[in-house]
């Protein structure tokens, strides 16, 4: 069993120093006349995100305040085939013995930091609803994690990291929480762990594909004669936005992740349109702070692989074998989703029975695709709903479903 | 109109040195080689020279000695004036036949260097026709001016080119181009052939399969064909991540283009040695490449745009269902193109009157095989080529 150590991000002062001799000499491009967000980040956004983290935005202070939110630790994780990498995660476990422990899984460009405001209210206890015990890594190549050396270290890999993560905390059975990337390795943890350990997966980005006649032939029916919801309508509007204008940095990270890496590295003003676009645009007017916006971009800047690891999670899965036919599994276990409006693929609804097996669904009026982030409160609603006593994960894990043993009185 | 020497100032230099000094490196994977983008070894090779050994001054010297380079301001409507500049060589004694070279990205009018001497002197050969040539910056590309507007598009490269050409008292003329040098020069021939652009020569034919084709049903493919659309999907399926995210954000990009010298380089330096048939790059070859993106007048995330506003313009890239031209067409193919689409196809996109396959070359033609390019511009508009004289009173040949 590896050891568990205790862990505080410490980023020294002298790397602060680099960070903001470089922010300084920062050269800035041009920018065409009212463009708006039409080509990207805009440039008086950047600028004045530039001269927040170069005087003012205080890093000692931001990584103190994570510090006390979340306990981290670190742990050697060995994985088949590769390496022993060392695992970045926060744990906190409910002050209910019998909380359901939970792994939430973040994706790119987001980082643990996304299970910072739904981690105290997942640990709450209450007659109300269920309590948790949270699990949040740092996927290898993000945060404090180690990144893999070798080629290949694809979504199985990660899935393998998380789910031995969670054996070596002693959770044995757990249920999964995850978006983005977080959805594509929870669903491989529900495929390959399912049943035995992993016995309900949660998930705000279901990727469906079509539905096929041969396949899911009752659903392609009741697809064929359901008229779309007017959210819907809009959702499916979204996607081919989507797909036509905001996937130039899929196809860029999943084929020449090195090439792109050099800027990564090199530039944090780079790093910072690179990433801040999503924040804005995958958002659902959420009101990000200048130092919101830093401190999440900060973490990728000091992370321990280094900024151009983390993208080649694009490239690995688009190479595997998965990435090639990602609809060729459909988990048992039980899944819960939860739609919200700004996420950038909207699929509609009947497609998502084919994703796993749907037991708990929910529409949010508002949200997009940080929702651990944006909507903390309606993430978790859906969770105490999803696993609560009423709801249809009730009680999943043995043992531990989240609520108070009763006593039984001896009569 | 004014003559121009490239002069980059000492302080531009040595800001460029001390970035460099500061370079931040990422990791790569274990043995990785390229496949996942530019390897490391190089680009620290190469950033180590670029800080300390390649001198730009030197280069600077022999580019401004090779190549007479002027600017002059050119009106585009809806854009107001942008000052062009762009190479100009005549040809030594005879009538020069006008010819207009059109570079695309990551290109610059450094294509043309090594192909202005073969086709301005001809080589000393009395029966291969002689050219004038003249090579532009394209607007926000080496040292012209970028547009500030958005909405610049091929009608206003080709605008500009050929204002450019008229300016220089060429009223017809010629035009060879590859990549986006390709397409325009194609809108050159849409909007001015005829009257203007007498004939046009590209290396780069891409062009989506006929409206009335199915490609899927297409079976008579010989094996260049069926290789080189192989080729085609290949670029599309993992070569085109640049493409994708040039047409969409250019400006998230620009960012890192403008602040990172090795960004900068790694992103073009993985096209130079991609792109090219085994071409033997030396580093200041390429350091000399990327420095004109570095220096260039409008910044290196100016480049960029012309992605975005062809995407955004509703002008397809290899549309073959509007107006064709119908001047003459002559192609080079190059194997090592980044792709090559049926031969049924790309007939449709004009007058095809000279056509010929090479053994060996790649994107960059010009550069890579100036001797074969030049010389098949000599072929197509030489005595008994099928171009031949299509230029009043300039027909390359004395008298």
């Amino acid at each position: 069993m590896s050891v568990e150590l205790p862990f505080q991000i410490s980023i020294p002062d002298f790397k602060l120093d680099l960070l903001r001799q470089k922010l300084a000499l920062t050269e800035f491009p041009d920018e065409l006349e009212n463009t708006g967000w039409n080509y990207g980040a805009p440039l008086s956004d950047i600028k004045r995100l530039v001269a927040r983290w170069k005087d003012g935005y205080d890093w000692k202070l931001e990584e103190a305040k994570l510090n006390q939110d979340l306990p981290q630790f670190t742990k050697d994780i060995e994985v088949n085939g590769f390496e022993t990498l060392n695992i970045h995660y926060v744990h906190q476990e409910s002050s209910l013995a019998n909380a359901i422990p939970l792994l939430f899984v973040h994706g790119w460009p987001g980082s643990f930091i996304e299970v910072r405001k739904i981690l105290p209210l997942l640990v709450q206890s209450s007659p109300q609803f269920p309590a948790f015990h949270v699990v949040a890594l740092s996927l290898p190549g993000f945060g404090f994690s180690e990144g893999a050396h070798k080629p290949g270290f694809a979504a199985e890999q990660y899935a393998e990291v998380a789910h031995k993560l969670m054996l070596s905390l002693g959770y044995h059975e757990y249920v999964t929480q995850g978006g983005d990337w977080g959805y594509v390795i929870t669903r491989i943890i529900a495929h390959r762990y399912g049943g035995k350990y992993s016995k309900a997966w949660h998930t705000n980005f279901p990727l469906a594909t079509p539905l096929n006649i041969s396949v899911n032939p009752i659903l392609f029916l009741q697809h064929l004669f359901t008229p779309y919801t007017a959210a819907e309508k809009a959702g499916i509007e979204r996607s081919k936005r989507f797909e036509k204008e905001g996937q130039g940095y899929f196809h860029e990270q999943s084929t020449k992740p090195q090439t792109l890496g050099y800027s990564l590295a090199d530039s944090p003003v780079g790093l910072l349109a690179w990433i801040y676009e999503k924040l804005a645009t995958w958002t659902d007017s959420y009101p990000w702070t200048d130092d919101e916006v830093l401190t999440w971009v900060t973490i990728f800047y000091f992370s321990r692989a280094g900024p151009a690891a983390s993208i080649r999670i694009y490239y690995e899965f688009v190479h595997s074998a998965n990435g090639s036919q990602p609809s060729s599994f459909k988990p048992m276990i039980p899944l819960g989703v939860s739609h919200f409006p700004e996420e950038l693929r909207i699929t509609p609804r009947k497609f998502v029975h084919s994703v796993g097996n749907l037991v708990f669904q929910v529409e949010h009026s508002t949200g997009g695709h940080f929702a651990a982030y944006e909507c903390p409160d309606e993430l978790v609603d859906d969770l105490r709903k999803m696993f609560g006593k009423r709801g249809p994960a009730f009680g999943v894990v043995p043992g531990k479903n989240g609520y108070e043993r009763r006593i039984r009185a001896n009569l | 109109m004014s003559s121009y020497k490239i002069y980059i100032p000492p302080t531009t230099l040595s800001t460029l040195k001390s970035r460099l000094e500061n370079a931040v490196f990422p990791d790569e994977l274990d043995d990785s080689g390229w496949a996942y983008g530019a390897p490391l070894a190089d680009i620290k090779r190469l950033v180590a020279r670029w800080r300390d050994g390649f001198d730009w001054r030197h280069e600077e010297q022999k580019l401004n000695a090779e190549l007479p380079q002027f600017t002059r301001d050119i009106e585009v409507d809806g854009f107001g004036t942008l000052n062009i500049h762009y190479v100009h060589k005549k040809s030594e004694g005879g009538l020069g036949i006008p010819l207009l070279f059109v570079h695309g990205w990551p290109g610059s009018f450094l294509e043309s260097r090594k192909i202005i001497l073969l086709l301005t002197a001809g080589s000393g050969d009395a029966r291969l026709p002689v050219f004038d040539v003249v090579a532009l910056s394209l607007p926000g590309f080496g040292f012209s001016e970028g547009p500030n507007k958005t909405g610049f598009s091929f009608t206003q490269y080709a605008e500009v080119s050929h204002k450019l050409m008229l300016a220089l008292g060429y009223t017809e003329y010629v035009t060879q181009g590859g990549d986006w040098g390709a397409s325009i020069t194609k809108e050159i021939a849409r909007r001015y052939g005829g009257e203007h652009s007498k004939a046009w020569h590209i290396n780069l034919i891409l062009a989506g399969s006929p409206e009335t084709q199915d490609p899927s049903s297409y079976t008579a493919f010989e094996a260049i064909e069926k290789d080189g659309l192989a080729r085609f999907q290949e670029y599309k399926r993992s070569g085109n991540g640049y493409y994708r995210i040039q047409a969409t954000k250019p400006q998230t990009l620009g960012y890192s283009l403008a602040d990172s010298p090795v960004g900068l380089l790694a992103w073009i330096y993985e096209k130079l040695v991609i792109w090219t048939d085994a071409y033997p790059w030396t580093d200041d070859e390429v350091l000399t490449w990327v420095s004109i993106y570095w220096f260039s007048r409008a910044g290196p995330a100016a480049s960029l745009r012309i992605y975005y506003e062809v995407e955004h313009a509703g002008q397809e890239v290899g549309s073959t269902n509007f107006h064709i031209p119908t001047i003459p067409l002559g192609f080079s193919h190059f194997p090592k193109e980044l792709g090559r689409i049926p031969k049924a196809w790309y007939h449709l996109i004009g007058n095809v009157v000279f056509e010929v396959e090479h053994d060996s070359g790649g994107h960059f033609a010009a550069h890579e095989k100036p001797e074969l390019l030049v010389g098949d511009l000599q072929k197509m508009f030489g005595k008994s080529g099928p171009a031949f004289g299509v230029v009043l009173g300039r027909n390359g040949y004395d008298g």
